[in-house]
């Protein structure tokens, strides 16, 4: 169920009761090795233990999992603030992306127990007994908790996140209703954190083809923006087996974005719309 | 330390490992469920060859259409119509579900798991409702 | 590095371009899907009506002209589907030139199948 709080969290989830091998079909560059444990101070009395997967690029070695037992009356209550700790105070070569520690940037974005979320706003409390936090899905690593991104920021410059005007530019703002400005609510929230896209199997599958959810809610957003004026050309764009039409409507973009927006529903809307100037 | 400027353009591409996701991704309503449509579909494919012979056999005349009978009434082909009768209404809802959401409707978090758990309820529920009729046929 | 592909970020995502088309496939599949819905459930019923039937009943049942037909319909719209559904999942997990085989082995089957069936049923319905 959907978990709203702490309470609900399962016990024991899924994966812990029947584990996956962790490098099946895994390419053995990806492989992961276990790491070194690191110890909580001697004076901590609300300890927990985060397994983070890590990788050093200059060394050149497999991805490995460290254990930090962390002191949890030391540092902030959000998993960010745990890794913010862990760099102060235990490992300084723990590198994550981070900004606005309010959940409107979409930088530290990562998969923890399991789900996208942002790291920002997720409470520790939420969080399994031993939490365990992976970089993003199915994306190049950089190094430890940063993902190479340069390629899912190609496909949503692909669909040209722009206003595409053709009728000249008017003296002041080229207007738009209140009815036609909610439009576009629910779709220019998007914070292109990723964790909808990194968490879709259909764009595991098929990364290089697939859009993936976030810029096909973006695209979502361009299309039904009464301003923009090549809704024609966008739907030509989109209108492919792959870019568009590997979304099986598995849903769990929308089960996962942080900002409870509906990639889901945009990606709905669009074969909707191809549909309709079909017919 | 050198500057940004001295050091060489990054590779267009890193080379870096890929991060792990089938492996540790929380298994949820939303992806367990469209995975189980797919594999029920696959597995009605299959009985859909099932079906065809069946209509084969049954143009071929009694002696092959008792055979087939026989082996359907066997205890293995009892489970497998009773697998493909649980597959068959699976997906069955789950389609239903799906053409709901083509028509643009149950998108709503709430709604996706109400309906989610409606399909499984309902599969489980129709399967068992064609077993005790055909019981009693 | 040097065998690494020196192609941009964007040109790697924009690939061979769009294909421009898609619709009518995940049309196809939709109306066939409806079509199933009443199809499926009356062929679920009648077998489970039919399921202590001796030959001679199934025969009977299977002479019926409405049975015939509804049969028919319920054939093609099966296996387009399937074949559909089928295709999809192929082009989801195969990439490598193996794919167009097996698309092709696939159509071909449940074409294959589909006119067997229409041909049983029609042999029962005329003939026999």
């Amino acid at each position: 169920m959907i978990i709203r709080s702490s309470s609900q969290v399962p016990r024991k989830s899924l994966l812990e009761r029947f584990p996956v091998p962790r490098n099946f079909g895994v390419s053995p560059r990806s492989r992961i090795v276990p790491g070194r444990t690191w110890p909580a101070p001697e004076d901590a009395t609300r300890v927990q233990t985060f397994d983070i997967y890590r990788f050093d690029p200059e060394s050149g070695g497999n991805p490995r999992i460290d254990s930090f037992e962390v002191d949890l009356d030391d540092c902030g209550p959000m998993v960010l603030d745990v890794l913010i700790w862990i760099k102060n105070k235990v490992d300084s070569t723990l590198t994550f992306r981070r900004s606005c520690r309010e959940g409107v940037c979409g930088s530290c974005a990562m998969n923890i127990d399991g789900t996208n979320w942002l790291a920002c706003t997720r409470f520790v409390a939420e969080t399994r007994k031993r939490a365990t936090i992976y970089p993003l899905n199915n994306m190049r690593i950089l190094k430890d908790l940063v993902p190479d991104l340069r390629h899912v920021f190609a496909q949503y410059n692909l669909i040209e996140p722009w206003l595409k005007t053709r009728t000249p530019a008017p003296e002041k703002e080229r207007l738009q209703s209140p009815a036609e400005r909610q439009e576009i609510d629910g779709y220019w929230e998007c914070i292109l954190c990723f964790c909808c896209t990194s968490g879709c199997p259909s764009h595991w599958w098929n990364a290089d083809r697939f859009l993936g959810p976030a810029v096909l809610l973006q695209a979502w957003r361009w299309l039904v923006d009464s301003r923009d004026e090549a809704r024609g050309e966008r739907l030509d764009e989109l209108e492919d087996p792959f870019r568009l039409y590997r979304c099986h409507t598995i849903l769990n973009c929308t089960r996962t974005c942080p900002k409870g927006l509906n990639p889901g529903k945009a990606i709905g809307g669009i074969k909707k719309l191809l549909l309709e100037r079909k017919t | 330390m050198t500057s940004t400027a001295d050091r060489p353009p990054a590779p267009e591409h890193s080379s870096g490992p890929l991060s792990p996701h089938l492996q540790i991704y929380r298994p949820q309503l939303t992806s367990v469920l469209s995975f189980a449509h797919r594999l029920s579909g696959i597995a009605l494919s299959v009985y859909s060859v099932v079906l065809v012979a069946w209509l084969m056999a049954a143009a071929a005349g009694s002696g092959p259409f008792s055979s087939m009978q026989a082996v359907m009434q066997s205890l293995g082909g009892q489970v497998l119509l009773g697998a493909g009768v649980f597959c068959f209404f699976l997906h069955l809802c789950g389609g239903i579900r799906h053409l709901f959401w083509d028509a643009g409707y149950g998108f709503e978090l709430t709604n996706i798991y109400v309906s989610g758990w409606a399909v499984v309820a309902a599969s489980v529920a129709l399967t068992a409702l064609a077993w005790l009729a055909s019981s009693k046929m | 590095m040097a065998l690494q592909s020196m192609r941009s970020s964007l040109g790697r995502a924009a690939g061979l371009g769009s294909a421009k088309g898609g619709v009518t496939q995940w049309w196809a599949e939709r109306v066939s899907a409806v079509a199933l819905i009443p199809l499926t459930l009356w062929l679920a019923a009648s077998l489970i009506k039919h399921s202590g039937s001796d030959y001679a009943g199934v025969i009977a049942w299977l002479q019926s002209p409405l049975v015939a037909l509804l049969l028919v319909l319920l054939l093609i719209s099966l296996f387009s589907h399937l074949a559909l559904g089928l295709c999809v999942i192929i082009e989801d997990y195969i990439h490598s030139g193996a794919k167009f085989a097996a698309l092709l082995i696939v159509r071909f089957t449940c074409f294959s199948l589909c006119v067997t069936g229409i041909l049983a049923t029609l042999r029962i319905a005329l003939i026999t």
